[in-house]
């Protein structure tokens, strides 16, 4: 959305100027956040994306009160009575029944929701805004520096997500954290080349060009102008990848990087719940194949992804501008 | 040739590409610790640790290293395996038809199923069956692929009991001899070439689950590009032009519009088939399928770098080929391609 606001050096615009300039940008540029909203809320699938994945982060949030914590002991160890597993809705058994060692299976849900949310967040924010910043400067001011972003990017993106991470996650000692790097450096490079056509595309618009010819320095068109126009198709990017990297990390996980076992982490859950999935536990003399161990967890890991797919194909709908007016 | 010079254009290409994942692999082979672990089996006495330090150059600059690194990666020098206790290159040997085999199979199930389903829910646009695929997309996508892979296990196996629960032949074959050896150890090929139609329903029945977890995820993609291609090349005016000229409805779909509306599916399956390589660590855990997806997977519980490393590298240059081939076909099927 281009405005109208006034170029020039920074230090000879008085101040009053500038507050009138942000005043004058932020009014269109929320009235039209407004009509994205209202868009939004026509799509129902988008809508019930948004329940599900509000409904995780409202978990993640309200993590200690949901399931507080026992004592002293680390929030994210989960509580384990170290016996078989036991099937959920039970007198005497914690209402999602109990997994691999004894797990309370309730209490790794809902404090696996922060270990997901979180992870999430991180990386993807993390990955886009590197991204962000390298994409902006390669497309903005080209030449070798361009081309040295494109060939790096390309050997990074010549790689498959999932081997990738592994390769990188099986040198570094196993940790959340490392994990985390692990995922942050495979995304980063798909956000750096999304942001590079954008401003490549943007570059060469009549109001970028207007800005130049009254004389606006170049790190302001790339900040000022270029970046926030090059927003849209970033944010659907963020969300979908929310889901992507979801399920990227609950894979690595699954496979033994990352957390421990008996880490509240969903992939992780049912990593150590699966070799109970295809036996068989008595409790209180009836049999059951313990299906609660992989479900449970399973079932939030696609709520998550699946939120996170609707909400970026809904966000993708709305922002398209050939559809707003 | 325009194709030909398209062809080597790209292949040139590719060599910068490799090089550069050659380097980040070797990166990661030097932050591993010591790197001498790569080369060493347990058998070795101190004096010939010493000498593969020198044979490897390991006590000189990182550069001088890089280059003897890639050396021995040109020819066939990638470490030592511990989980295969064989070398790399050789644990790659033995494991690869398997996979190979599943990921045949699942690509074929991702092709021909997404493609016709796509095809049929853009034509049923909005009515019963455009939605029940467009959930299964949805939710093809948002399953992980390893949860997948035991739900069907859980109801096919468990509770059903129509598929056997892992492994590539029951286990009457191989106490019978029955398994070819030293063919293409493409049990389904072997068996043809020896005749056994009985070991080859077999293979066939080991192979209906894993195949049907890996291929899902890319089902799912493939399922979505195709429908909203072909949703676009149905508005087209040839499209109009061929119903205007009383054209039977079922050979403009099939005959004008399909095949054009395959265009972008095409540069989809390239980036599908990485989803595979992936894919094919979990599912091969999951389902006890001798291939480089398990014994990548056992790597990572011992901590065997030469061998994840060795697989990484392998599946990155596998990948970049695939992408190398789909670029050549969708120049073959678009000439806007290799003519721009």
């Amino acid at each position: 959305m281009p405005t109208a606001s006034i170029e020039g050096n920074r230090e000879t615009r008085p101040a009053k100027h500038r507050l009138d300039e942000l005043k004058a940008d932020l009014k269109p540029r929320m009235r039209e956040w407004k009509r994205s909203w209202i868009l939004m809320r026509r799509n129902w699938t988008a809508m019930a994306g948004l329940v599900m994945v509000g409904a995780i982060v409202l978990i993640a949030l309200a993590a200690p009160l949901l399931a507080p914590p026992q004592g002293s002991r680390d929030p994210m160890e989960i509580p384990a009575d170290l016996m078989f597993p036991k099937p959920p809705f039970q007198e005497g058994v914690p209402i999602l029944g109990t997994g691999d060692n004894g797990i309370d299976i309730y209490y790794g849900i809902v404090w696996g929701a922060r270990t997901t949310v979180a992870t999430s967040l991180i990386v993807v924010l993390t990955a886009a805004l590197i991204g962000l910043v390298l994409g902006a400067i390669a497309g903005y001011y080209g030449g070798k520096v361009d081309e040295a972003l494109m060939r790096f990017t390309d050997i990074f993106l010549s790689m498959p997500a999932l081997i990738l991470a592994m390769a990188i996650a099986a040198i570094l000692s196993r940790s959340l954290e490392n994990m985390m790097l692990a995922l942050i450096i495979v995304w980063w490079p798909g956000y750096a080349r999304l942001i590079r056509g954008q401003v490549l595309s943007i570059r060469e618009s009549s109001y970028v060009e207007a800005a130049r010819a009254i004389g606006a320095k170049r790190n302001r068109i790339l900040f000022r102008h270029i970046v926030p126009n090059s927003i849209s198709p970033l944010i659907v990017s963020i969300t979908l990848d929310l889901g992507a990297v979801a399920l990227t990390a609950a894979s690595l996980s699954y496979i033994g990087f990352g957390v421990q076992p008996g880490y509240a982490e969903w992939g992780r859950m049912i990593s150590d719940g699966q070799d109970w999935f295809m036996s068989i536990v008595y409790y209180n003399g009836v049999a059951y194949t313990p299906w609660w161990v992989i479900l449970f967890p399973g079932m939030m890991i696609l709520m998550f992804a699946m939120g996170c797919s609707l909400i970026g194909d809904g966000l993708r709908d709305v922002l398209d501008p050939r559809s707003r007016r | 040739m325009r194709l030909a010079r398209y062809i080597i254009r790209r292949l040139l290409l590719m060599i910068p590409v490799l090089i550069g994942i050659s380097l980040i692999v070797f990166m990661l082979t030097r932050v591993a610790g010591d790197p001498a672990a790569a080369y060493i089996n347990e058998k070795m006495t101190p004096a010939q640790i010493e000498q593969v330090r020198e044979n490897y150059h390991l006590n000189d600059p990182i550069w001088t290293q890089y280059w003897y690194w890639l050396d021995g990666v040109v020819h066939g020098d990638w470490g030592w395996s511990r989980t295969a206790a064989m070398p790399v290159t050789s644990a790659i040997a033995y494991y690869l038809p398997a996979t190979f085999e599943l990921a045949v199979v699942a690509t074929l199930i991702t092709v021909t199923a997404g493609i016709w389903l796509g095809t049929r829910s853009a034509v049923k646009k909005d009515r019963p069956f455009d939605h029940g695929t467009r959930i299964l997309s949805l939710i093809g996508v948002s399953l992980p692929v390893f949860l997948l892979g035991l739900l069907l296990l859980w109801v096919f196996y468990s509770q059903l009991d129509i598929f056997p629960d892992g492994g590539r032949v029951s286990e009457s074959f191989i106490v019978a001899n029955a398994v070819p050896e030293g063919l293409t150890g493409l049990y389904l090929v072997d068996s043809l070439l020896v005749g056994n139609l009985s070991l080859f329903s077999d293979v066939l029945w080991h192979l209906a689950l894993p195949a049907l977890t890996l291929s899902m995820a890319g089902l799912a993609v493939v399922l979505r590009i195709q429908r909203s291609s072909m949703l676009e090349v149905l508005g087209q005016d040839y499209v109009r032009t061929a119903r205007a000229k009383g054209l039977d409805e079922r050979a403009v779909i099939n005959v004008h519009a399909r095949r054009n509306a395959l265009i972008p599916t095409t540069t989809v399956v390239g980036l599908v088939f990485g989803g595979l390589l992936g894919g094919a660590v979990l599912t091969e855990s999951i389902f006890r399928w001798p291939g480089l997806g398990k014994w990548s997977a056992s790597s990572i519980g011992r901590m065997d770098t030469a061998s994840i490393l060795g697989f990484c590298m392998l599946a990155a240059f596998i990948y970049v080929l695939v992408n190398l081939i789909v670029d050549v076909v969708y120049a073959y099927l678009d000439p806007r391609v290799r003519l721009g």
